[in-house]
């Protein structure tokens, strides 16, 4: 019969608790960030009347 | 469509919980320590997974320069590296109890320290390069040669005398009890689930990161 070490267990599920939700709250604030801020970019482009840019499918932008 | 894979994910990561914790039985020589397998094996299947994605859009960014795979390689790459380090942190943490060790220098532990820092380093690659038409073209090359280390990694343990054990699940010979495959199997989709949902977040994250800059 061995010891049970449930620490060992709680340490290592907790340490994938932390940090698989921390990612996944960095993904759904920067996401969002990000809309928000392509929002106000629309808007400020449809104020002035410029066309709106895209993310291609191909091809990068020139840099 | 993301919010209900968010929500299927969530459901089957509480569900692979409920297995590895609750419903799975103590194994006999290790004690109950032996429920890392349900985190560390799914979390090493999804590292895996990522960096033959990785592999494949990397392929077709260079034939065909279309940035959605380019976008694609970059977002599976920071998920896989994610993964593979929570596979090193939740080994290390088994090793201890099991092996009296938090780390040993043997084949498999040796070889997937390598993949985490290759594709670490494919990371800063992408973050070092301002061209980034160059940075993913590098990238890709990157992609495609650390994915050679994938199988490197998996037959470690066959073709090297290792202290870590050999796959259980195909193996020939005695197999694991059928609660235990089930607990593994509901924790490998749902690790599999939530690749997929980091994975399309990012990729979208990224998107959204191009056409600001545009």
């Amino acid at each position: 019969m061995t010891a049970d070490n449930w620490s060992f267990v709680f340490a290592a599920y907790g340490l994938a608790a932390v940090v698989l939700a921390t990612y996944w709250r960095f993904l759904v604030r920067r996401e969002k960030e990000l809309d928000d801020a392509s929002v106000v970019r629309r808007q400020m482009r449809q104020e002035s009347g410029r066309p709106e840019p895209q993310a291609r499918a191909s091809g990068h932008p020139s840099s | 469509m993301r919010t209900l894979l968010g929500g299927v994910t969530l459901a089957g990561l509480v569900g692979g919980l409920v297995m590895g914790l609750g419903i799975a039985p103590r194994e006999m020589t290790q004690g109950n320590v032996q429920r890392i397998m349900y985190l560390h094996v799914p979390s090493v299947w999804v590292a895996y997974l990522a960096f033959a994605v990785v592999l494949v859009a990397s392929i077709v960014y260079l034939v065909r320069r279309a940035e959605a795979a380019d976008r694609l390689a970059h977002a599976s790459a920071e998920v896989g590296v994610l993964f593979t380090g929570l596979t090193i942190a939740t080994g290390s943490i088994w090793g201890k109890p099991t092996w009296g060790t938090w780390w040993t220098w043997d084949a498999r532990l040796t070889t997937v320290s390598i993949l985490f820092v290759m594709y670490l380093g494919y990371l800063l690659l992408r973050g070092m390069i301002d061209d980034r038409e160059r940075g993913a073209r590098f990238a890709a090359v990157l992609g495609i040669v650390a994915a050679f280390n994938i199988p490197l990694v998996h037959f470690s343990v066959l073709w090297w005398r290792t202290l870590h054990q050999p796959p259980s699940l195909m193996k020939p010979g005695p197999t694991m009890p059928g609660i235990i495959v089930a607990a593994l199997l509901v924790n490998f989709a749902a690790f599999t689930l939530l690749y997929v949902y980091f994975v399309s977040r990012r990729t979208r994250v990224l998107r959204l990161e191009a056409e600001a800059e545009a």
